[in-house]
């Protein structure tokens, strides 16, 4: 890919090892890697737990006609932009990562709990997650003794 | 006065063809399928949650769980990312071992699938007869690492012992090619397997790329697309990836046979390697007590399910900051919400069944 290219385009985007950090318009970049480029796999979405930054999302894109891969990457409180309507595949990885991480994708319909009970409280791989949760049996907590 | 009702049905999650607990909610126009929601997470171990808990040699075992019928390619893929964490470099020999496990591993998982498959679709025989050559090759597994599923085989660094055994492949060797033509013979060009899978579930290039499907599924419709081309692994092996053109449940059959046929033809390469070659010297390094460098680190590897990625982050300590599998079972469930509509519920079974879901690999 021409990184110099879209860094121009992406003013606020900057390099950083393999990764392209954005600060904001997500949505416009991956577009533009999609349309203008020839980026048309998004392979998943990985989220982090960076605490005090927020939730990191990395997008590792591919272009099977060029064979190489771009990795995006930003940094989120709780919401962030929806890339459904690019990319299909990421209905499975938005719903994960909202189950997850508890991040919600706006412009993304079918947000629902996807592996834990529809009931559950808190989102696991948050740093902050408490595990002390009554309902876990092997806990040992005063309602279970 | 017509009156257009749909009708809810719930498929699964106990229902065999959905191979582990998929429940699909299905809408129904008379017997057409006007929507599909899949709903997962039945087997949901937590994979993601426990590898921050535990230190790296701890959760190496349990790496074979995330698809328990190919669990090599899973060892493999986590070895693989911590070696290139801590720049090991494995010996040729236990390169070779490894692929040749690995693809053996790529036919039992496709073998197996075939006889789910047909099962699927009504005939009962196809399935004791898959069963049967699998179970020559996981046999042989149980005698070289002592374990017919959960192998642990593969470490740090190399590969637990050195291979043995190796009449037991060449036997291998000598019967499968002859039972897949008999395969062929009884499944292909059935009459009543081409009218039930020709035409039906057609993935176009474009749905698959637009919803990351890979590995066969994606071959089957045309894209040229295999990561072992580039995989350290298969550096000097010469092999040729299936493609196929149509994309319907047929192609997705057909390019599961010949790929069982290209990993015979890599196991049979690296076989004349190993008879040649000399004991294995390998330099493992001590499992315990394994801190990987900070930093980010990501590998894949072509499961039989499609691709598969591990990405660690690193901040210095014995466990990962945290750990992503990456596994292709879980976009083709994705992909069933386009692939169904419009088709009609016997045929539901079919095509779900012919883009090899394995619910542990989903729910991870």
């Amino acid at each position: 890919m021409n990184t110099e290219k879209f860094l121009q385009i992406f003013q606020d985007a900057q390099l950083s090892g393999d990764k392209i950090i954005l600060k904001s318009g997500l949505h416009d970049a991956l577009k533009f890697l999609r349309e203008q480029s020839t980026f048309c796999i998004l392979k998943d979405i990985s989220a982090i737990d960076r605490s005090e930054k927020g939730i990191e999302l990395i997008y590792h894109l591919y272009s099977q006609i060029d064979n190489e891969d771009v990795l995006i990457s930003i940094c989120v409180k709780d919401e962030a932009e929806s890339v459904i309507d690019l990319f299909k595949s990421a209905i499975a990885d938005e719903n994960e990562i909202y189950d997850m991480f508890g991040i919600h994708f706006s412009g993304n319909e079918r947000l629902k709990r996807l592996y834990m009970p529809q009931d559950w409280e808190g989102f696991p791989l948050r740093k902050d997650y408490v595990e002390k949760d009554s309902r876990l049996a092997w806990n040992d907590n005063e309602d279970n003794a | 006065m017509t009156m257009k009702t749909t009708l809810k049905l719930n498929l699964g999650p106990q229902h065999p063809s959905t191979h582990g607990v998929l429940r699909l909610i299905l809408e129904l126009t008379g017997e057409q399928i006007t929507s599909c929601e899949p709903d997962v997470g039945y087997l949901h171990r937590g994979m993601e949650k426990m590898a921050e808990k535990m230190s790296y040699i701890q959760y190496l075992p349990t790496v074979d769980r995330i698809d328990y019928l190919a669990g090599f390619f899973y060892s493999e893929l986590y070895i693989r990312t911590i070696e290139k964490a801590l720049n090991i470099e494995i010996p040729e020999k236990a390169k070779k071992i490894r692929a040749l496990l690995l693809e053996l591993n790529r036919i039992s998982s496709h073998l197996l699938w075939i006889g789910a498959f047909l099962m699927d679709l009504g005939a009962i025989s196809p399935f004791f007869y898959a069963f049967r050559e699998r179970e020559m090759i996981l046999r042989y597994f149980e005698k070289l690492t002592g374990q017919r599923m959960m192998y642990n085989y593969f470490v740090f660094g190399g590969v637990r012992h050195d291979i043995d055994f190796l009449e037991d492949i060449e036997e291998i060797l000598n019967i499968l090619p002859e039972k897949i033509k008999d395969y062929e013979r009884i499944i292909t060009d059935n009459p009543i397997f081409l009218t039930r899978t020709k035409n039906k579930g057609v993935l176009t290039q474009k749905t698959a790329i637009n919803y990351a499907i890979t590995g066969v599924n994606l071959r089957a419709s045309g894209v040229n697309y295999d990561i072992r081309k580039s995989d350290y692994l298969y550096e000097e092996i010469d092999f040729n990836p299936v493609i196929m053109e149509d994309g319907d449940c047929w192609a997705r059959y057909k390019a599961r046979i010949l790929e069982i046929k290209e990993s015979l033809k890599i196991v049979k390469e690296v076989l004349e390697y190993l008879k040649k070659s000399e004991k294995l010297k390998q330099n493992l390094i001590k499992p315990i007590g394994i801190i990987l460098p900070e930093g980010e680190y990501y590998s894949e590897i072509e499961a039989p399910r499609g691709l598969a990625s591990c990405y660690i982050v690193s901040d210095g300590k014995e466990n990962p900051y945290r750990l992503k599998w990456r596994t292709g079972s879980y976009y083709s469930v994705n992909l069933l919400r386009e692939l169904l509509v419009g088709n009609y519920l016997n045929d539901a079974i079919a095509i779900a069944g012919s883009l090899d879901i394995i619910l542990p690999e989903v729910d991870k």
